[in-house]
């Protein structure tokens, strides 16, 4: 059943991958696959499994079953630090910054992500201790750039405002240097104008090469920037395709608008 | 710039101390300020940077003592016992922090306060090796390279220099990844592990580095002090651990300086009040959580700001 060939093109390849919480199925074997480059985004109403499905895909809570592959790598029973080195970054719905960090020290976190450290090289200062810091500055700082965040760099993360702390969390994502970048409704609670801002930075990110797989529950939002669309409703995916295409689809209609259809 | 200034003036003032005073009590006393100071900045690096609640700072400090009192009663010299209080206190924290720091929560917590206790029921009942609870007394000195030290000066510029090492570790490692992930894990552990940071680990390191801080603090304790009982690593001892740290300011380097200088010397300048010094105490740690959730470190630092703002 495997393809390699597929899967060399894909950076994501999930199969059948299914979450229960109890005597609920949150996600029931769902399939996935997002090709090198593009914009994925998945919808789907409240509650539809969108959210399990990305932490399944980050390791933040596993599938129960199915596999899931970066690149061909099967990371179902990893933790989401072996993920994220393996370059899979995610922000979160609900923003979870380092309060007690800086901006610039935030996102240093994550720039560190594939450069071990010794304990005594911190301590001795030895040179190549100081070499990789300014390294993992300096990909931070680059981060900073890309988000538009670089005059901010010293501030408290907490002391921003709530819009920026939103692009502070897809700087930290980015500093990591991922090959699939997650963003679990990186627009909630944002304005017209902030929208704007983020819609340009993921154009910004697809343009140097990342794969972004974007969690929304505005559909509008999602349609002009996404390059496939995939739909999720009660933890089945009920439909995939380009943007216009998801946006005929009856299946889709009937999800986000109830049964009406059925009586004409 | 400032900090720079301000790092000089506390380096010079705390050198000066010896000259300001001869008495052999109050050096002992400051002696064992630098101790508690370094205690409590190893017990910052699980506590006040990872946010792991460790209740076995005082048994780490109690089994580097004992192991260094006994090593040098054996007739050990003094260079050998710094890496065997070592070795001894990085054993016990690995057996304890790695079944327990996969946990969340609260588990460091219960498991550290039943080690304390492990640790002193040990040290009482085990007579003939610790001297029960009347402890070990006529340790051999410190003596290195052959020139032994004498008197209570010495043993304090060897301890404020031993305070400005560990003092320059623990900035390095806050200044660094590892320092980084520590904090990051106390803020959001899930945040964290998605960046990559393997909060395992990390925890586990914050809880290892601080027992050997803990560790080498007690070697430097039986050596200058050269009398140990079980008293000063008790239950008790832990939770005044506990407090110095919260009330110079969690996570702030000055401020572990601070509140285990405070809390050492205060007990004894108020010696006078009797048993209303514990009134006293309460209200006034009652009175810094309130005030100043930070602690005292913070208030400094506010005050700081507001002088550099004009």
């Amino acid at each position: 059943m495997s393809e390699p060939a597929m899967s060399e093109a894909n950076v994501i390849t999930a199969r059948g991958v299914t979450k229960r919480f109890g005597g609920l199925v949150a996600l029931d074997g769902v399939d996935l696959d997002v090709p090198r480059g593009i914009v994925q985004a998945i919808i789907g109403p409240n509650g539809s499994g969108k959210t399990t499905l990305l932490n399944a895909l980050s390791g933040a809570a596993p599938a129960d079953l199915g596999s899931i592959r970066i690149e061909g790598q099967e990371i179902v029973r990893l933790k989401p630090h072996r993920i994220a080195r393996l370059g899979l970054a995610r922000t979160f719905q609900t923003i979870r910054l380092f309060g007690d960090l800086s901006v610039l020290e935030n996102v240093m976190v994550a720039a560190a992500c594939n450069k071990p450290s010794s304990l005594f090289g911190i301590i001795a200062a030895r040179p190549s201790q100081q070499h990789s810091e300014t390294e993992i500055e300096q990909r931070a700082r680059e981060a900073l750039e890309i988000t538009g965040l670089a005059a901010r760099a010293e501030h408290r993360a907490t002391q921003l405002p709530y819009a920026q702390q939103r692009l502070l969390e897809i700087a930290r994502a980015l500093a990591s240097k991922p090959k699939v970048l997650l963003l679990d409704e990186p627009a909630a609670g944002m304005n017209m104008t902030e929208s704007m801002t983020l819609l340009a930075t993921i154009a910004k990110l697809k343009t140097l090469g990342i794969t972004i797989l974007l969690v929304e529950h505005n559909v509008r939002l999602v349609m002009g920037i996404s390059d496939r669309i995939a739909v999720l409703d009660f933890g089945r995916k009920i439909a995939e395709g380009a943007p216009a295409e998801v946006q005929r689809n009856p299946l889709v209609i009937e999800a986000y608008l109830g049964r009406r259809h059925r009586h004409a | 710039m400032n900090t720079r200034i301000a790092l000089t003036l506390v380096v010079l003032l705390v050198l000066a101390i010896p000259l300001l005073t001869q008495d052999g009590y109050f050096l002992q006393l400051f002696n064992i300020a630098i101790l508690n100071a370094i205690v409590v900045l190893g017990l910052n690096f699980s506590t006040g940077w990872t946010g792991q609640i460790n209740f076995g700072q005082a048994a780490f400090y109690g089994l580097g003592a004992y192991t260094t009192a006994i090593a040098l009663k054996a007739g050990l010299p003094f260079i050998a016992t710094p890496p065997l209080a070592a070795i001894i206190v990085i054993a016990a924290s690995l057996a304890l922090g790695v079944p327990t720091l996969r946990l969340r929560t609260y588990y460091l917590a219960m498991t550290t306060i039943g080690f304390g206790e492990i640790i002193r029921l040990v040290i009482v009942h085990w007579e003939p090796v610790t001297g029960g609870t009347s402890g070990l007394r006529a340790i051999p000195g410190i003596s290195l390279f052959g020139f032994a030290l004498e008197g209570q000066v010495q043993h304090f510029y060897l301890l404020a220099a031993g305070l400005g090492v560990a003092v320059l570790v623990a900035a390095r490692i806050r200044q660094s990844s590892l320092g980084r992930a520590m904090i990051a894990t106390r803020n959001s552990e899930i945040a964290a592990e998605q960046s990559g940071v393997d909060t395992v680990r990390t925890k586990l390191a914050a809880f290892m580095i601080g027992a050997v801080y803990a560790g080498l603090a007690g070697c430097l304790y039986a050596s200058s002090i050269r009398f140990i009982s079980p008293d000063s690593f008790s239950g008790t001892q832990a939770i005044l651990l506990m407090t110095m740290l919260i009330i110079g300011g969690m996570g702030s380097i000055p401020g572990c300086l601070i509140g285990a200088v405070a809390l050492t010397l205060l007990p004894e300048a108020l010696r006078f009040l009797g048993q209303w010094y514990l009134v006293l105490y309460g209200l006034g740690v009652i009175a810094v959580i309130i005030g100043a959730p930070g602690g005292l470190a913070s208030l400094a630092q506010l005050r700081f700001r507001q002088v550099s703002r004009r």
